[in-house]
Order: C-alpha cells, then structure tokens, then sequence
C-alpha cells in the first residue's frame, strides 16, 4: 500500500464526510426521529465549466436527493430531473450514523407518497383513523 | 450537479494520462455558518488507480480485521491517493483533470487531526 509515504492533507476545522463512506444511503431522521427517507445522492454547487480558476470556492452541498434509484443504480443512467426529490442541506441538523433533520418530515415532499397513502387508503379503511386501542 | 455523475469518472493528469478513477468525494463541514449545520465544502476527492468499487471504509481508517478482507481490499486499492479541491484542473462529465502540480495526499482519515 502507498499511502504510508503520502504526504498528510491539511487538518480540518470540521467534521470530514466521505460522501460515499458517511453520506448515501443513509437514513434520514425529522426533528421528532421520524424516518423520512434514504440519501440516495448529493447535489452539489455548480462547478465552474471549462478550467477551473485557482481560487474558485470549492462547491458546497446544497442538498440531500432522494428518488426511485434502484434501476439507475442497477443499470446506470440518469433518472429525469423530475422524479428528484430534494431536501436542501439548511434543514440538515447532523450526520452520524443516522443523517438527522431540524423539520418536521410531514412538511417534505419526500414523505408525499406516505402521506398519500395515509389520506387516501388507510382513512378509509374502517378503524383507520384512529391510534390502535 | 449530482454527486452519481462524478463517482466513478475517470481521473487524469494535466497532460491526459490515466490516474485512476474517482471513489469517493471528501467533504468538510467548515463552510458558512446557518442555523442549523455550516456548509459543507468540497475538500477534494479520493482516488483510486485499480478499483472502481468501495474501499468499505478501510482505505479511511487503519481497520484491519477480518485480516484476510483487510488484506484483499488493501492489495486492490492500493496506491489510493486524495487530492484538493484547490489541485483539480477541470470537471467534466465522465472526468476530472488534476493540475500538473497537484498533491497527492494520504487518503485515510486517521491521517489527520479534526478539530
């Protein structure tokens, strides 16, 4: 292994995150401890195109994505821009084992299809609408 | 962009040889403040001249149990390297071009003091 005889990178002034080490396919927690989703991917700031200047900011994330992946994963490609679904990186209160969240996960659009399926199916069902006794 | 169109590009040097392939992206909590967590900014990107799979985490700690994964993984990421931010050239889809100085640093965590 090389990296012995590697130069040491700089220390840092904050919590360091391998994105695919500490990031995807984490869970996500609301404010209450609620599951919301997984992180399926990242979206970062745009990185400028052609060279980049020496002292170009470095990207920052600006927000956790979710999605139907699994066939993206699986075979690759790109789902369309519409079927992301974005939690910006503001509402993101820490990252350890879980990826916890500062809102509530009923004001997300990434729980829309449990809340969906909550309105329209389960109330419906006699005894639904209620906490089981 | 999304961080999927960068995993796995193809990392090369200024004059277009093949380094080796992106792995992971480092990120730095340390960006503006907001009221919940700062920023995180991009602190470069991890390396690899064999793989394109997941080191599992061993390339960033000094894990090294069960020995005989720890030994397997090691022999196939080896000469696994994390470059800056500040030494990458160019983003493209499918690439990334380093800078023809760029520094090659230790890529485990245990490398380094956070603080």
């Amino acid at each position: 292994m090389r990296s012995h005889r590697l130069t040491t990178p700089p220390p840092a002034a904050g919590q360091v995150l391998d994105a695919q080490l500490s990031l995807l396919d984490r869970q996500v927690l609301d404010r209450t401890g609620v599951p919301v989703t997984t992180v399926d991917d990242i979206e970062v700031s745009d990185v400028p195109e052609g060279a980049i200047p020496v002292d170009a900011a470095p990207p920052v994330i600006t927000a956790i994505v979710t999605g139907p992946v699994l066939a993206t994963r699986i075979f690759g490609g790109r789902l369309p821009e519409s079927r992301y679904i974005r939690i910006p990186w503001s509402d993101v209160s820490s990252v350890e084992t879980v990826v916890r969240l500062g809102v509530d996960g009923e004001a997300l659009d990434a729980s829309w299809t449990e809340r969906w399926v909550r309105d329209h199916i389960i109330r419906r069902i006699p005894g639904g609408r209620h906490d089981p006794e | 962009m999304i961080l999927s169109d960068l995993m796995g590009s193809r990392v090369e040097g200024s004059d277009g040889e093949r380094l080796g392939t992106l792995i992971d992206v480092r990120f730095v909590i340390d960006g503006n403040p907001r009221q919940l967590l700062a920023d995180a900014r991009l602190e470069g990107i991890v390396v690899s001249p064999r793989s394109r799979a997941s080191y599992l985490g061993y390339d960033r700690k000094d894990m090294n149990a069960p020995a005989l994964i720890a030994h397997f993984l090691r022999r196939r990421h080896r000469g696994t390297f994390f470059v800056l931010w500040a030494d990458i050239e160019r983003v493209e889809r499918g690439g990334v071009r380093l800078r023809s100085e760029f520094t090659a640093y230790d890529p485990r965590w245990s490398a380094r003091v956070t603080g």
